[in-house]
């Protein structure tokens, strides 16, 4: 186990440095200068203290170098200062992370506890009337832009029947109260983002366990355990659902970066302050240091997600492991 | 072909009609303001009622639909380019062309789509887009799409374009890995043909049905792409109707006036549901044709 691990983070190398280049390379492809932001409209700025500004951010060095101390940076998380408040954008970044993290965490809670008995219950009796109507939702749920969804229940549960809160985190005066109101109170502010970012991931993952389930309940120790007399339920549960959700945890893998880009929608919409609201402020404000960090932080957690979800794969199912080192 | 594919080859066929014959059935003028008429509900004269600026949903609607398709499909033209290109080259040539560009595949899909997208177009890059004019094989195609639309929405299909590739260049590194080592691409090697021939006359050709099947899946996510894009102000700007950016402009009425909110939306389902039935059937076709032997599709 140890050995697959090495060698699993060793693979992320190549792809950690890509990760680099693109994001430096995307930093360059726009025109003018960061520092315009600041002098552009101002007539006091002098040519001389443009240069002194360039100079500081190291913009007037050749490109090669500005990627080497910029990787060197990074290397050590430093991704330097906002260009819009001066502020360290780790700093800006870790203010906000915990709030995108737990709403990703709940909306996968909430994928994995909808669209896996979906699936299985698909599987069950393939192309029989609760599969049929799956399928259907399923299609309808890959289809619905997500941000299209959040308008909808906004205007019915926000507006129109006043049942949920349509922005933020916290009431307006929920800084006064005591911690149970204000859990609840922020529960209550989480029900409209996290369900409607769960819809598109729930479809994904419904199918995933569908056709998974499908393979596993062909296999011949379904047909012994049948044959052998277990109930039904044991079956499929004990027998099937163990070993057809072992790719469920590839796939969740695989769906992170949509989890972590499902954000930036979800957060803007519903005026949430995390990382997707954070990013989406940057572009606008073309905040180039923010950005770029949250490129890579976005793509380093995907990774890490990866990674962690071969692991998973790998500690479940020792075949993984046994097959690739030989 | 099952009646969900039936229904959905209908519903695209009606809305390339809609979308060709939109100067001449298009009720009002899209631009055209009209304040005295702003925000009006649904009704016999205007159908789906009027935006803020009194202008008529449905023939925004109407006009929206050709921006809505002609993003997604060129953006799924530039991806199935770009796809093909790297996956024949890394799937025939192997080694270490293989290895540098499946780590770029890779790369390109652990950073969360969105975040690239926004932050390419954060960085306002329409003027390197009129560079890309130079470049072999994109550059005629660049040319024509500029020539033709706004510089701007050109680069929202390229842009879109250049961010989802890598699934077809897997797709097609696949097929390509398993295709060159049968027996007539060994005898076409064998006969002298040059590695420019094989990948184009031979490989190509057969790798292309899965492709097909892929590239009309994407057309949806294209669509949901560019529809997000303009939501967020970020893609096709007013007072060019896009189904994306009425959205936007609804949106601030979104209490008063739900029509604004509920029609576009409706729209962007609608087709995007529709390109992904027919990939869907697409794609059982294919399967089928494989199951019984042959290169159907």
């Amino acid at each position: 186990m140890g050995k697959y691990v090495v060698r699993r983070v060793v693979a992320m190398i190549p792809v950690l440095l890509w990760i680099s280049v693109i994001s430096f390379g995307i930093m360059h492809l726009a025109p003018g200068k960061p520092t315009d932001a600041a002098t552009q409209f101002n007539p006091r700025v002098s040519l001389e203290a443009r240069e002194r500004l360039a100079h500081l951010y190291g913009l007037d060095q050749p490109l090669h170098r500005q990627y080497a101390s910029w990787l060197g940076r990074i290397a050590r998380l430093d991704f330097g200062r906002s260009f819009l408040d001066d502020r360290p954008v780790m700093d800006k970044i870790a203010e906000r992370l915990p709030i995108t993290l737990l709403i990703n965490v709940l909306t996968l809670a909430v994928v994995l506890g909808i669209g896996i008995p979906l699936g299985v219950l698909a599987a069950v009796r393939p192309q029989g009337w609760f599969d049929r109507t799956t399928t259907v939702l399923v299609f309808l749920g890959y289809s619905i832009p997500s941000f299209w969804l959040a308008l909808l229940g906004m205007a019915w549960f926000g507006v129109a029947l006043h049942w949920l809160p349509v922005s933020g985190l916290h009431s307006l005066d929920a800084e006064w109260w005591s911690w149970w109101p204000r859990l609840t109170d922020t529960a209550w502010h989480l029900i409209l983002p996290v369900g409607v970012s769960a819809v598109v991931s729930v479809a994904g993952l419904s199918r995933y366990a569908r056709s998974s389930m499908i393979e596993v309940l062909q296999q011949d120790y379904i047909r012994t355990a049948r044959a052998k007399g277990l109930p039904e339920r044991r079956v499929l549960f004990h027998h099937g659902l163990r070993n057809g959700l072992l790719p469920i945890l590839t796939i969740l893998g695989l769906s992170l970066p949509d989890l972590i880009g499902g954000s930036v929608i979800a957060e803007t919409i519903f005026s949430i302050p995390g990382m997707g609201r954070l990013f989406y402020e940057a572009v606008m404000a073309r905040d180039y240091p923010v950005i770029m960090a949250l490129v890579t932080i976005g793509a380093i957690l995907t990774l890490l997600g990866n990674l962690l979800a071969d692991l998973a794969y790998a500690w479940a199912d020792p075949r993984i492991r046994v097959g690739k080192a030989s | 072909m099952s009646k969900f594919t039936w229904a959905a080859v209908l519903i695209l066929a009606a809305l390339a009609v809609i979308a060709v014959a939109a100067p001449w059935i298009a009720p009002y003028d899209p631009m055209a303001v009209s304040l005295p008429e702003a925000l009006l509900p649904p009704s016999p004269l205007h159908w789906l009622g009027t935006d803020q600026l009194g202008r008529d949903v449905l023939s925004r609607l109407m006009w929206g639909s050709r921006i809505s398709l002609t993003i997604g499909l060129t953006a799924v033209g530039v991806a199935v380019l770009v796809g093909v290109a790297v996956g024949l080259v890394a799937g025939f040539a192997g080694g270490w062309s293989d290895a540098v560009l499946m780590r770029l595949v890779d790369t390109l899909l652990s950073i969360p789509t969105i975040f690239l997208l926004l932050a390419v177009i954060a960085m306002d890059p329409a003027e390197r887009i009129t560079a890309l004019t130079t470049v072999p094989v994109l550059g005629p195609l660049v040319r024509g799409l500029i020539s033709w639309a706004d510089v701007r929405i050109v680069m929202l299909m390229v842009i879109i374009g250049l961010m989802s590739w890598m699934g077809v260049a897997r797709l097609v590194r696949a097929e390509v890995l398993s295709l060159k080592e049968r027996e007539f691409v060994l005898a076409a090697r064998v006969a002298g043909a040059s590695p420019w021939r094989v990948m184009t006359k031979h490989l190509l050709p057969n790798a292309m049905a899965p492709v097909l099947v892929s590239a009309t899946l994407g057309v949806g996510g294209a669509i949901l792409t560019e529809s997000v894009l303009s939501y967020l102000g970020l893609g096709v700007q007013p007072p060019t109707p896009s189904w994306g950016n009425i959205l936007n402009e609804g949106r601030v009425a979104l209490g008063v006036a739900w029509w604004l909110t509920l029609s576009p939306g409706l729209c962007i389902v609608a087709t995007v549901l529709a390109f992904n039935l027919v990939g869907e059937g697409l794609r059982t076709m294919h399967r089928r044709g494989q199951a019984a032997g042959g290169d159907a599709l």
